[in-house]
């Protein structure tokens, strides 16, 4: 069973509104696959088009190696489960499972032998002939993801499923769903704003910003080595220092920042730099560590302004003392033990970094964060064409 | 009630409120009513008669309908008719319901609604006097007919019940449509596309998840429709012939032609009964509680 799925230079436009540029994507039978990006980024619009609630304004979309076009939803080899569940609140659990098979004509006692089989899968047996509208919020999880594996889909589209459940049930739900995606080995397609649930489930995950994938690559090279100045800022928490190239010997690229001197960082093969061009360095808080006076490393010295405890680690809140801005550093409860005396608001501390773990990018702008969230929701339109130039067609 | 009142308007405006609605109630519902029922139990007397030794409570002005063949043929027909009426409305109603509920845009349901509520600004009895002249047997729709070549001679519209169910259909659309559309639209859009998604087709996902959705409203579009065309008197007396007489108009003859308030008193009170009837009925059947009709 193909449940491999190739968008080929798809795009979807809405009046004179161009939700989802020219793109282009594989996913392969059996992948965990994730859009992560803002809302209003085109991710559902994504999933709309593969699902056949939306047709493309152009390019097509092949599902198992056949085109789609042409193809209603309701003959669709995909399944969908909406961010809202929407099970039918006047059915039993029995019922909503059996939906998908009473339409294609399957007999009764077959219908009752797949839905018990899989509220097994979902570990509710015994739960049948209750109303949904008698289930907990993870229960009628359970029951949205074996209502739409009954129909034995190639393809499992997830709209923001777990939106709607409590942190401690979000995280129990993850290692579930990764759990039944690897049993059933159904192409499970994920739409997500939630960074975490995109790196913990997936084995490949696209990130995207304005109707363009930015980044498509598996969870960790995603953390690792962004491409872009947005994904490196939306994905995980990253510090950005402007600075300048003065040269690059392979991955090692040495920069100007500036009044903060010298420093580090690596750039990726991809990743094209000019000497003297204007470049961001990316430093994630967890890669800072307080360094004494004998240091040669780059360096940045810095006032502390607030001190985080939460539990496994520490979340300081400094600024930069040539620059002003700011700067987190996150410390392992090991080295804020050591540095204890030191991390007090109002001293100064200087943090080191691994050039290795710091990742250099042209210059595209900083980050638009959202005021009330404090996420990342858009690159601002600086240097938009070097964005368009790391524009990924990945295979 | 008093307190709730009396805290928010004080106790001088809540006293008044109480009193008028009771006034209301007492003297412009209830006295009536009760009147009528004892108009229905009593002779047809002249007045000089009235509390004199033929005066009394009696069973005859409801016996009467069932002795007479006509006025019974008339009631059942006009159960009949009303009940065809109901679902021929409901038949037309559905899909433009769901159109303006679920397909339209915003725009254009509000230009949908507006063109179906202004025919309404005008008068009940002109509605349906435009209805004659349309149904004419020298009418327009004959007229249009003949030119499409799709009859050979003009149809008697007006002879037999169908202009009666046409007038009736037109004039009582709005009280199907609108509960309809209120109940369709409370549905949630993801809940149709989940049954396209899990491969339902669209009479299915209307039979299993709209239809379901809808009983509510389906149920009071229903009774309402049903009351008012049971309870019609301008569209059969209009558009209908001596061969369709609705039963309201022979109630509108005991009281106004023959004179006889008290038979017409029974008349009244045995369609109030079947209406009453018809409508646990479509409760019953539809599994719908007073409760959710009001909403």
């Amino acid at each position: 069973m193909d449940g491999s799925v190739k968008l080929d230079e798809v795009v979807m436009r809405f009046g004179d509104f161009t939700a989802i540029e020219r793109t282009s994507l594989e996913i392969a039978s059996g992948e965990f696959f994730s859009f992560l990006g803002p809302s209003g980024c085109g991710k559902t619009t994504i999933l709309n088009m593969i699902s056949g609630f939306l047709t493309p304004s152009d390019g097509q979309v092949m599902i198992g190696g056949e085109p789609m076009a042409g193809v209603p939803v309701n003959h669709r080899p995909t399944a969908m489960i909406f961010q809202n569940l929407a099970l039918f609140p006047l059915m039993t659990v029995y019922e909503n499972i059996e939906f998908g098979l009473e339409v294609r004509g399957v007999d009764k006692r077959k219908r009752r032998e797949a839905s018990e089989r899989l509220l097994a899968l979902v570990a509710l047996e015994g739960s049948g002939s209750k109303l949904v509208t008698e289930l907990s919020g993870g229960q009628k999880q359970r029951i949205a993801i074996a209502r739409a594996l009954a129909v034995e889909p190639r393809v499992l589209l997830l709209d923001e499923p777990l939106s709607a459940l409590d942190l401690k049930l979000r995280q129990h739900m993850r290692a579930e769903l990764k759990a039944i995606q690897r049993k059933t080995g159904i192409t499970f397609i994920y739409i997500t704003h939630d960074q975490g649930e995109a790196l913990t489930m997936s084995d490949r995950v696209a990130v995207m910003s304005a109707g363009r994938i930015q980044q498509v690559t598996d969870p960790m090279t995603l953390y690792r080595a962004p491409l872009t100045g947005f994904v490196a800022s939306f994905v995980g928490e990253n510090n950005r220092l402007e600075v300048k190239v003065v040269d690059r010997q392979g991955p090692r690229v040495r920069l100007d920042g500036g009044a903060l001197g010298p420093l580090m960082g690596s750039a990726g093969e991809d990743v094209v730099l000019a000497n003297g061009q204007a470049a961001a360095l990316y430093v994630r808080p967890e890669h800072l560590r307080p360094v004494d006076d004998g240091y040669t490393g780059p360096r940045l010295e810095t006032t502390i302004e607030a001190v985080h405890f939460e539990g496994a680690w520490l979340m300081l809140e400094t600024r930069l003392d040539a620059s002003g801005e700011k700067l987190r550093v996150q410390l392992g409860s090991d080295l804020a033990k050591q540095a204890a005396g030191m991390l007090e608001p109002g001293r100064q501390v200087g943090f080191g970094y691994d050039p290795e773990e710091a990742v250099v990018l042209p210059d595209d702008g900083s980050p638009v964060v959202d005021e009330a969230t404090g996420e990342v929701v858009e690159t601002s339109a600086k240097g938009e064409a070097e964005a368009g130039g790391a524009h990924v067609s990945s295979a | 009630m008093f307190r709730q009142l009396s805290e928010r308007f004080g106790h001088p405006l809540a006293m008044a409120i109480l009193t008028l609605l009771g006034m209301w109630l007492i003297v412009m519902v209830t006295l009536p009513q009760l009147q009528m029922i004892d108009y229905s139990f009593r002779p047809n007397l002249l007045p000089a008669q009235r509390g004199g030794p033929e005066d009394g409570w009696t069973l005859g002005n409801y016996v009467t309908l069932f002795d007479n063949e006509i006025h019974r043929a008339i009631f059942f027909k006009t159960l009949w008719s009303s009940v065809l009426v109901t679902l021929l409305t409901l038949v037309v109603s559905y899909p433009l319901a769901y159109y303006l509920a679920k397909v339209a845009t915003p725009r254009q349901a509000a230009l949908c609604i507006l063109l179906l509520i202004i025919p309404f600004w005008i008068n009940e009895i002109l509605r349906t006097y435009s209805w004659f002249i349309i149904l004419a047997f020298r009418g327009p729709l004959n007229e249009i007919l003949l030119a499409l070549g799709l009859i050979e001679r003009p149809i008697r519209f007006l002879s037999g019940d169908a202009g009666v169910m046409v007038g009736m259909v037109y004039a009582y659309i709005l009280f199907m449509v609108f509960p309809l559309y209120n109940a369709i639209e409370s549905l949630d859009d993801n809940q149709i596309r989940a049954a396209r998604d899990l491969g339902a087709g669209s009479i299915r996902t209307h039979r299993r998840i709209v239809i379901p959705h809808a009983k509510p409203g389906i149920a009071t579009g229903c009774i309402m429709t049903f009351m008012l065309a049971a309870g019609s008197y301008a569209v059969p007396a209009l558009l209908g012939s001596p061969g369709s007489r609705w039963f309201t108009q022979i109630i509108y003859n005991w009281f106004f032609e023959g004179g006889n308030w008290n038979q017409g008193a029974a008349y009244a009170f045995l369609l109030l009964v079947l209406c009453i009837g018809f409508m646990s009925l479509v409760m019953k059947f539809f599994k719908v509680g007073l409760g959710d009709i009001a909403k």
